[in-house]
């Protein structure tokens, strides 16, 4: 079951490691691994495996009055949900452009003129973009019929051929993006290490940011993917092999994409920091103007990337929207489809917000949030709670240890006693500072309030409210 | 590229992907036993 595996670590990861030191960026990022994501990692799937839940369910199960902890994060994986199911239609419709390479010479003029038909300021919402509403309609068809098909046969089985196929196309990527001409400069440029940029506070709130986002902990996922476990199942070795495969996917895409920076850069005459970008403009605009570039195959290679970025969202969003159904599911005593279409049809209403022309604003301001304040946040609570206000964690570790070859051992609690709770404080204080002192992105303040603000502080009245919500007695109480 | 992203290079690598197979490999060996 490894979901882990998404958007980010392909073109968050190459940006965050170029930012901060390069190649020195390795050592805060290994030790925040060691330290605070797979302990955390860990911590998620013994809460599932022992409490026998989704979110809410197992915080239930932990204590009474925590429950709106578990819907918060369910909350917040709903609200990824709504975004990232149109990023996916994004991403379907550039698989499809890169046939004969589609968006022609000027990348950028096409994707926020031609293709999102980018509103001028934040608040025209102006009508829907069909170009972009198609291929939507079409990722939220393949997603529900996924998750309609169930456990074993749906969500599993497409993990299985997925995520395969996605290691094939990425390695194939890498290769080609290594051995074109002047992908040298672009990995120097990501690897060669800046040990000066250790001593700075920003370095390492980045390190353990990166990878708090990327192990997609605190959506509830891996929470409810290890209530379907067999109790006393290998979960510390699951662990270390999740997170150890999630990091190192995410250092081989970065070789790929600094490759194929570097050969963008050689081309262009340009140095090759003229030419970084993360997120949607890496993605978006920089990868077609280098397909545009490659001397041969073009087609070819953009069906690549872009196909390995779908895959690796698909597998994604499968899993932030089981997340959600199975909360949902346990809470009111429903059937699997209604959950589903409650969940799926309300997301999918919520999602048709982004396809608007407006809609990137939206996007951008909710995704820079929930972030934040929804998965950072709800983290930093929920290792406070866990190991200082219940005091679980050597409970915990007694009960992983029953199951697993590997005990954990003290790191595991000094991990989640000091270092997770610390390094998560630092990493919301952080953005939080930086966040009240600029606009992010130069976006209208009272957009950011009330979209940005108003999201996040909604999904923990939306955790209250589920809480205050009697749980539906199960028909099979035992 | 420079002997610093070299060495960067090869320590990455050895520390995800060796401690990756490391772990499978474990994992395979304790299951069967």
């Amino acid at each position: 079951m490894g979901s882990a595996i998404g958007l980010g670590n392909i073109w968050r990861y190459p940006y965050v490691a170029y930012e901060n030191g390069g190649g020195a960026f390795l050592i805060p990022y290994f030790i925040a691994l060691l330290t605070a994501g797979i302990p955390i990692l860990i911590l998620e799937w013994s809460l599932g495996n022992k409490y026998r839940g989704a979110g809410p369910r197992a915080y239930w199960n932990l204590s009474r009055r925590w429950e709106w902890v578990g819907w918060w994060q369910v909350a917040g994986s709903f609200v990824i949900s709504t975004y990232y199911m149109v990023i996916l239609g994004w991403v379907l419709a550039y698989t499809y452009f890169s046939f004969g390479t589609q968006w022609g010479s000027d990348t950028e003029g096409f994707f926020t003129g031609d293709f999102l038909g980018v509103s001028d300021s934040f608040w025209s919402v102006g009508g829907f973009q069909l170009g972009v509403l198609l291929p939507v309609l079409i990722m939220w068809a393949v997603v529900y019929w996924l998750l309609a098909r169930g456990i074993n046969r749906g969500i599993e089985l497409a993990s299985r051929i997925l995520i395969p196929a996605l290691v094939v196309m990425i390695l194939i990527v890498v290769i080609r993006g290594v051995t074109l001409p002047g992908a040298s400069e672009g990995l120097n440029v990501l690897l060669t290490p800046d040990f000066g940029a250790l001593a700075t506070p920003g370095v390492w709130v980045a390190a353990y940011g990166q990878v708090f986002f990327s192990l997609s902990i605190a959506f509830s996922i891996m929470i409810t993917y290890a209530s379907y476990l067999p109790r006393e199942s290998e979960l510390s070795n699951s662990g270390l092999i999740m997170g150890l495969a999630n990091s190192g996917f995410e250092f081989l895409a970065a070789l790929g994409v600094f490759g194929v920076l570097g050969f963008l850069a050689v081309q262009q005459d340009v140095p090759v920091t003229e030419v970084v970008s993360d997120g949607v403009g890496l993605a978006f605009i920089t990868f077609p103007q280098i397909i545009n570039e490659l001397p041969a195959l073009n087609s070819l290679f953009g069906f690549l990337f872009f196909g390995a970025l779908l895959f690796a969202g698909l597998t994604s969003a499968v899993s932030i929207l089981e997340a959600c159904v199975a909360a949902v599911r346990e809470k009111f005593d429903l059937s699997r489809t209604m959950a589903l279409n409650v969940v799926c049809g309300l997301a999918f209403v919520v999602s048709l917000l982004y396809v608007t022309k407006g809609g990137l604003y939206y996007l951008d301001t909710i995704d820079h949030f929930i972030t934040n304040y929804g998965l950072a946040l709800s983290g930093l609570v929920e290792t406070v709670l866990v190991a200082w206000i219940l005091r679980q964690v050597g409970p915990l570790r007694e009960f992983i240890n029953e199951g697993s070859f590997i005990s954990v051992n003290y790191w595991w609690t000094i991990a989640l006693n000091v270092l997770a709770p610390v390094a998560l404080f630092f990493v919301v204080g952080f953005s939080l500072f930086t966040d009240l002192t600029e606009a992010y992105e130069g976006y209208p303040v009272s957009g950011l309030v009330l979209l940005g603000g108003g999201m996040a502080v909604g999904i923990i009245v939306v955790g209250f409210i589920f809480q205050a919500i009697k749980w539906r007695e199960r028909r099979d109480a035992s | 590229m420079g002997v610093g992203a070299w060495i960067m290079l090869l320590f990455g690598a050895t520390l995800l992907w060796g401690g990756l197979v490391f772990f499978v490999a474990y994992y395979f060996r304790a299951g069967r036993r």
